[in-house]
């Protein structure tokens, strides 16, 4: 009977000890807390999944007030992000979550928000100096996003290698210049990836056509490219179709982070046979839970705070490696898509 | 000489003249670009300067009325996503009522400028300013930040821009190309042919003049606005086709690119004069310089840079070279002129 009492206790020991380690806390639920969730800009179905994450969070936690989600019109991306954020402090909401498209430009009118009390949360696209952010919600580790492009970049290469183009969004975007940066460091810097060879960067501005008509430019520029690199899931697609309409597929192959129920068919018809993401769902859900514990007071931004998101489980700050300075919270992992593998 | 004045005219010798140019930057591109003389050159230019073509010929028609139609992009953004929504939840849909869906669309929206330009007597600038911003946030707002997919879109859509109708050589004309090279001829014998719209050229020269001998100024102002709309409704429809993703920024810029092919291709800012056909050599002057210096290696902001320049050079000589090819015409006694060889200066022209 003893012996039983002490497995049983030994169990209950071990079943208690992971809690006790990570000591997180759910954020307390029923606060009313009026919050802000801001794309790059409207338009992007990746965002509105986003959006979606953020309200099912908002659900759950039982937040009375209504979640906003406000973003620029496209053309008016930079200027418009600045407004909406400056709009949201002199409303006083509780907290802001954006997903930068205006890199430091934006500092100004997130401090100010941020010195009024208002939380400031990134997600998807950080502050690069992280001045007047709290926490950077990041959906991938950004070095290993340079590694995940790379072994894709292998994979449809092969060990021969060849030239390849990045097909970037815009020039401002801090997720997209981090990946491509750290996706450059490691073709440079690991033997592995010799003969991985860049051939050219230019920029889509996730406008479709434009994406679509720079696709079919750097195939006139550079006559043996083999494989174009689009860590954008609007430049991706319309890389896919450009080649597809060009009867290119066979040539060039497509790669880069793509949305699977946008890309489903350039997988299948081999134009991309392999592209990557994460969930989008899943970022917005973790960006809310994490501006609303930081607005609740359960979590505070800084080094080694953890805390429990919902569903998707327990988290830490930490500092962001990719950043000099800056918090970030790590969400991941990357889904790796081929055409066995994509979504019903 | 007095050949040439005597079955040419000044503005054809504008056209003319743009024509060589866009040889001779053919030529000096061809020389510094190796396989730049290709079947795929070809169909690069010509698939990219299909859709501005189109909408650069509605553009010209406002144009010759001294009006001028900045909400063409947003027209076309409009119909391309949201005919792409009704083809995406009907793909049975006949093609013909899916082009007739789309053209309806950016005509309605044509009516909307034209009746407030026409008249509310509001100048078109500012119209159209107005309604750029009204069309592109309705698709916004009602689009509900979707993205139209090449995977929802039926496969006679998808497959269109790529579609083979002829042969020249080597050379395959691709149904978008052949749409657009339709609609500049039809709109070109129109407006050379037809009385009806010869009329836009006559409010366009001399307003005074037209309406003394009676003709109905507003509703041809009307007119040219409902043609520039539903022109960008049929451009919707080929965006859709050719690039199969439509976001909401769609077509963005487009009204830029369409005034600027007008005005290259000679056709006069303050109305009266300029032809469709030269608004097509204008786009495809535009495209050509575009597609090369990408493949140069020069850098996005000099192209339009060098966009830039290639704007003020046409309308500098429009002002002053076709002035002087006026006054020789007319010197040598040639009666062919068909406009004063003024340019309007009175409060009236900047209606």
């Amino acid at each position: 009977m003893k012996k039983y009492l002490l497995a049983a206790a030994s169990i209950a020991l071990l079943a208690g000890l992971p809690q006790v380690a990570a000591a997180a806390d759910a954020p307390p639920p029923g606060k009313e807390l009026n919050m802000v969730l801001l794309p790059k800009f409207l338009g992007i179905a990746v965002f509105d999944q986003a959006h979606q994450g953020a309200e099912e969070a908002a659900k759950e936690l039982q937040n009375p007030a209504k979640l906003q989600f406000l973003g620029p019109t496209p053309e008016n991306s930079v200027a418009g992000q600045i407004e909406i954020v400056t709009n949201a402090a002199t409303q006083g909401v509780n907290a802001i979550m954006i997903s930068n498209n205006s890199g430091d430009q934006i500092v100004p009118a997130a401090k100010a928000a941020h010195d009024k009390g208002i939380k400031v949360v990134t997600w998807d696209s950080p502050i690069p100096s992280a001045e007047g952010e709290d926490v950077f919600v990041a959906q991938v580790d950004f070095t290993e996003t340079g590694k995940v492009m790379a072994d894709m970049a292998l994979n449809i290469l092969g060990a021969d290698g060849g030239k390849l183009a990045i097909l970037s969004a815009s020039p401002d975007a801090a997720n997209q210049n981090a990946w491509n940066k750290a996706f450059q460091d490691i073709l440079k810097n690991d033997p592995k990836y010799a003969k991985l060879q860049i051939v050219d960067l230019v920029y889509g501005d996730d406008q479709s056509e434009k994406s679509y008509n720079q696709a079919l430019a750097l195939v006139d520029k550079h006559p043996d490219l083999q494989l174009i690199m689009a860590p954008t899931s609007v430049g991706i697609v319309a890389a896919a179709k450009a080649m597809q309409d060009e009867k290119l597929c066979d040539k060039i192959k497509v790669s880069g982070l793509g949305d699977p129920t946008e890309m489903g068919g350039y997988a299948k018809n081999g134009c991309a046979p392999q592209f990557a993401l994460w969930s989008f769902v899943d970022l917005g859900y973790l960006a809310y839970y994490t501006a609303y514990a930081l607005a609740t007071g359960s979590l505070k931004a800084e080094e080694g705070a953890e805390f429990k998101a919902g569903r998707l489980g327990d988290y830490k700050i930490t500092k962001d490696p990719t950043r000099e300075k800056g918090l970030r919270i790590l969400m991941g992992p990357f889904s790796v898509y081929t055409k066995d593998n994509l979504p019903q | 000489m007095r050949w040439l004045q005597r079955h040419v005219r000044p503005e054809q010798v504008r056209e003319l003249s743009l024509l060589i140019l866009i040889i001779v930057a053919v030529i000096i591109f061809g020389s510094l670009i190796s396989g730049y003389y290709t079947a795929r050159t070809f169909n690069r230019i010509a698939s990219s300067v299909a859709i501005i073509t189109v909408v650069a010929a509605g553009q010209t028609l406002v144009v010759l009325t001294r009006n001028i139609d900045l909400s063409v992009g947003s027209i076309v953004g409009f119909t391309a996503y949201f005919t792409g929504m009704i083809v995406a939840a009907n793909n049975g849909l006949p093609a013909i009522v899916v082009v007739l869906i789309a053209i309806g669309m950016g005509m309605a929206m044509g009516i909307v400028n034209g009746v407030i330009v026409a008249w509310g007597g509001v100048p078109s600038i500012i119209v159209t300013l107005g309604t750029l911003a009204i069309y592109r946030g309705l698709l916004i707002d009602y689009s509900g930040a979707k993205t139209i997919t090449t995977e929802s879109l039926p496969k006679w859509l998808v497959d269109l821009p790529t579609t083979e109708l002829f042969y020249i050589g080597s050379i395959d004309m691709r149904a978008i190309v052949v749409i657009a090279i339709a609609v500049v001829i039809v709109f070109q014998l129109a407006t050379s042919l037809l009385a009806f719209f010869r009329r836009f050229y006559a409010i366009g020269s001399n307003p005074d003049a037209a309406a003394l001998i009676g003709l109905p100024a507003q509703r041809m102002v009307f007119t040219a606005f409902v043609l520039s709309g539903a022109l960008s409704g049929l451009a919707g429809f080929m965006t859709l086709a050719r690039f199969g993703n439509i976001t909401v920024v769609a077509a963005q810029g487009l009204e830029l690119q369409s005034v600027a092919a007008v005005v290259v291709g000679g056709v006069n800012i303050f109305g009266g004069s300029g032809t469709i056909f030269g608004a097509m050599l204008g786009a495809v002057m535009i495209g050509t310089l575009e597609q090369s210096l990408f493949r140069l290696g020069i850098s996005e902001f000099w192209r339009d840079a060098v966009l830039g320049l290639l704007i003020l050079l046409a309308v500098a000589s429009d002002a002053v070279i076709l002035n002087r090819l006026r006054a020789l015409w007319a010197r040598s006694g040639m009666t062919l002129v068909d406009k004063p060889a003024t340019l309007p200066t009175t409060g009236e022209a900047t209606r």
